[in-house]
């Protein structure tokens, strides 16, 4: 696939933002991160009704056949916009892992509600720093689960999960509906990403893969997952780029507006810069998607969006001075989506060690 | 395959042919006469081949290509490492500008054709000891001289000026007027009475640069380009005439798989330097930095063979790639320890990590500092404004030394 958006991905790109400009508020986003268990439904009732969570599901199943490069148009539109909900992404995971399995059945239960929005999904592979547990605390046995997945985004509503466990030592990937599943809130700094523990009490599950056959099919699922997160980044950071450039021409101090001193604009060249190598590393993954090095490029997208996104989020604030730091102004809303992204998907701590073993094909 | 990528096949096999007797390892151990020769001889190679002037007319000595073409073979070139730096400057700056503007075609063609085949150097005469990013505060004087003109004053950093046959030059003609608008442009023969070449020896131990001193230098009106009092704006369409080049997200030092290798080969520890935490950090933030310039780059050939203009991210290359050159040099000598004190200071650029960390802040000072580039982002992307300039509209004659 081409590196250049065609006229359709730009339409994409132009709509998602005009429509989310629109229709966010902050002041609504604010009032979220102090309240445990909600989301942002006006952003999720538009990312249903302008067809984005049926973007990437095939059209066999009800959706519209498009792949990673028009889902990450939209993450970044999202991310730009700090949207209240972390369900894009999760339900993409599910979807692609639920494609690559093999498993038909399984598709054509789940494929069509995900893209219709009837249902939406959570991935839960990580326990604490390690996003791929060689032993996880989730057992696997007779077609159930057992056990406990920390923190789950989407985790408190999701009606599925995409699932991280072990059978005797050997990893399953497994897929559980989570309508008996104990859900215990998690009050995060970024609470609309409706963190949970999940408790599986014996929940039913089936299995998508097992052995290296589910290492493979949770790794590539993640690597997916962290294109799509990438591109989310580097929308919130580009914001902060443009929020940054327009207070330090406002703001004046010692007789001229801030932005001429060259503290001020070399810090926001700089954020432009890792905003550029972000978005280009993120076009470049998207476009790879299903080739050869994949992993490695969608290393480079998470890494180069991770750093950027933690920067401008902490530059963006520094430029503001003392009403960066309010609560009303917001900007704290990036900082903490820069923070829960960091972290959803692998931190860099993971991304940096996968990255290198890929350049000198070590195991992962 | 495209038309581009059929003429990067061909200049690959004609590049391969070459790189027994020219490359990077026939190069090793010679002196910078030896392999100016050698270089001279490559150009010629080159020209007899078809790969000289790219992307200029036939009508003067060019292949009457496309920039593309011209990029794609730049881009196959530099992994060679041929003698070539000689004539960059030459054929990327003054000659294009001698085309442009220079009356006498016929002249011109000569100069194009020697150019090309390494016959003859141009240098580029811009910066001076008062004014190196600040270029329109050179004082450089020239002063009417019967139907000529008469110049006296001194440039610094011209690089390659003692190899060079010609130069262009911008000079001071008006210092009563505003700094930019009192230049005028000249080209110059190196040799002239009155021209005296010194060269600098760099903290890397090579002398590729030089001060230029001119002492009642004679100059005919012919030799001007541009109007008088016009010199600024062509100053700066000589700056904008290479801005597409070919990039390199290595910084011009050694490539990332040549840390990727060393940090196996060495152990920290008592294990491998690749399986500690740091060194892998530092490989993949900078895998993570140079994949994105490489991926920028290519999105801009893309435009640019679409008949689009590129974005204007390419400006962050230069200032990305040689900052990070720099301390990935220093951290691959940290690996290396009192194993890599010996420093050989004829090594390249591209293969030693000494060679590429000592001549690292060259690279981020020369073709625009990285506050100056800083600056060109902010202000030409970002529409921030312009820093305070206490010598704005003030005479040049006039603003306090």
């Amino acid at each position: 696939m081409s590196i250049l958006y065609d006229e359709g991905q730009q339409a994409i790109a132009t709509e998602s933002r005009r429509v989310l400009d629109a229709r966010m508020s902050k002041d609504r986003l604010l009032g979220l991160l102090e309240r445990v268990g909600e989301h942002d439904k006006p952003f999720w009732d538009t990312a249903v009704e302008q067809g984005w969570t049926a973007l990437a599901i095939p059209e066999e199943f009800g959706g519209l056949g498009l792949g990673l490069t028009e889902l990450g148009l939209v993450a970044q539109a999202a991310g730009a916009a700090t949207s209240g909900a972390p369900f894009l992404t999760a339900d993409y995971g599910l979807s692609s892992a639920l494609l690559g399995s093999g498993k038909k059945d399984l598709q054509s239960i789940w494929l069509p509600r995900l893209a219709s929005g009837e249902a939406v999904a959570a991935v839960a592979l990580a326990e604490g720093n390690a996003i791929l547990p060689p032993q996880s605390a989730v057992a696997f046995a007779d077609g159930k689960l057992i056990g406990t997945k920390p923190a789950v985004p989407g985790g408190l509503t999701a009606d599925v999960a995409l699932v991280w466990a072990q059978a005797d030592g050997s990893p399953v990937l497994a897929l559980a509906d989570l309508a008996s599943v104990q859900r215990r809130a998690v009050s995060s700094y970024d609470n609309s990403r409706l963190h949970a523990d999940l408790t599986f009490t014996g929940t039913d599950a089936a299995v998508l893969a097992q052995g290296e056959g589910a290492r493979i099919l949770a790794l590539e699922t993640l690597a997916r997952m962290a294109v799509v997160t990438a591109h989310e980044q580097v929308g919130g950071a580009e914001a902060l780029v443009n929020i940054a450039r327009d207070y330090a021409v406002t703001r004046k101090a010692f007789g001229q507006p801030i932005a001429a001193f060259q503290s001020i604009k070399h810090r926001i060249a700089e954020m432009y810069g890792l905003v550029e190598i972000a978005r280009a590393n993120c076009i470049h993954a998207a476009a790879s998607e299903g080739l050869p090095g994949f992993l490695i490029a969608a290393a480079d997208a998470r890494i180069s969006a991770t750093e950027a996104y933690d920067t401008n989020a902490r530059d963006c604030i520094q430029i503001h001075g003392g009403i960066g730091v309010t609560w009303e102004l917001g900007l704290h809303l990036h900082m903490r989506r820069a923070r829960s992204l960091a972290v959803e998907q692998g931190s860099l701590l993971f991304w940096e060690d996968l990255l290198v073993s890929q350049l000198i094909g070590e195991a992962a | 395959m495209n038309d581009i990528e059929a003429f990067r096949s061909k200049a690959r096999a004609f590049l391969e042919g070459m790189a027994p007797k020219y490359a990077r390892d026939a190069r090793a151990g010679n002196t910078v006469e030896q392999d100016l020769a050698l270089g001279r001889e490559y150009m010629a190679a080159r020209h007899d081949a078809g790969f000289g002037g790219i992307n200029w007319p036939t009508a003067i000595g060019g292949q009457g290509l496309t920039n593309m073409h011209k990029i794609a073979f730049d881009g196959e070139e530099m992994q060679f490492g041929m003698p070539v730096q000689f004539f960059g400057i030459s054929l990327g700056m003054p000659v294009p500008i001698m085309i442009h503007y220079c009356q006498d075609k016929a002249f011109v063609k000569e100069r194009v054709i020697k150019a090309l085949r390494g016959e003859e150097i141009w240098c580029q005469m811009f910066s001076e000891p008062s004014g190196g990013s600040d270029l329109a505060a050179l004082r450089t004087r020239v002063e009417p001289d019967g139907n000529g003109w008469r110049m006296n004053g001194q440039k610094i950093w011209t690089s390659w000026a003692q190899y060079c046959d010609y130069g262009v030059i911008v000079t001071r003609s008006d210092p009563t007027v505003e700094k930019h608008k009192g230049l005028t442009y000249f080209w110059i023969d190196m040799k002239a009475p009155g021209v005296e070449v010194r060269p600098i020896k760099l903290a890397g131990g090579d002398s590729h640069v030089n001060e230029v001193f001119f002492d009642d230098v004679r100059l005919e009106d012919e030799q001007r380009l541009g109007e008088v009092g016009g010199g600024f704006g062509v100053a700066l369409h000589t700056l904008m005439i290479e801005r597409y080049i070919a990039t390199d997200s290595a910084g011009f030092g050694p490539h990332l798989d040549e840390f990727v290798k060393l940090a196996q080969e060495v152990e920290i520890n008592g294990r491998p330097a690749i399986e500690d935490g740091r060194i892998r950090s530092a490989i993949a933030r900078n895998h993570a930095m140079r994949a994105g310039l490489d991926s920028i780059t290519k999105r801009a050939f893309l435009m640019m063979q679409a008949g689009m203009q590129p974005g204007p991210e390419g400006s962050l290359q230069k200032l990305v790639a040689v900052r990070s050159r720099q301390k990935l040099s220093e951290l691959a000598m940290d690996i290396k320890g009192n194993a890599g004190l010996e420093f050989d200071p004829h090594a390249f650029v591209k293969t030693d990590w000494g060679t590429s960390w000592l001549n690292a802040p060259t690279g981020r000072i020369a073709g625009g500092s990285d506050e100056v580039l800083l600056n060109t982002i902010a202000e030409k992307i970002l529409g921030l404004p312009q820093d305070h300039r206490p010598d704005k509209g003030v005479p040049f004659n006039r603003i306090p030394a």
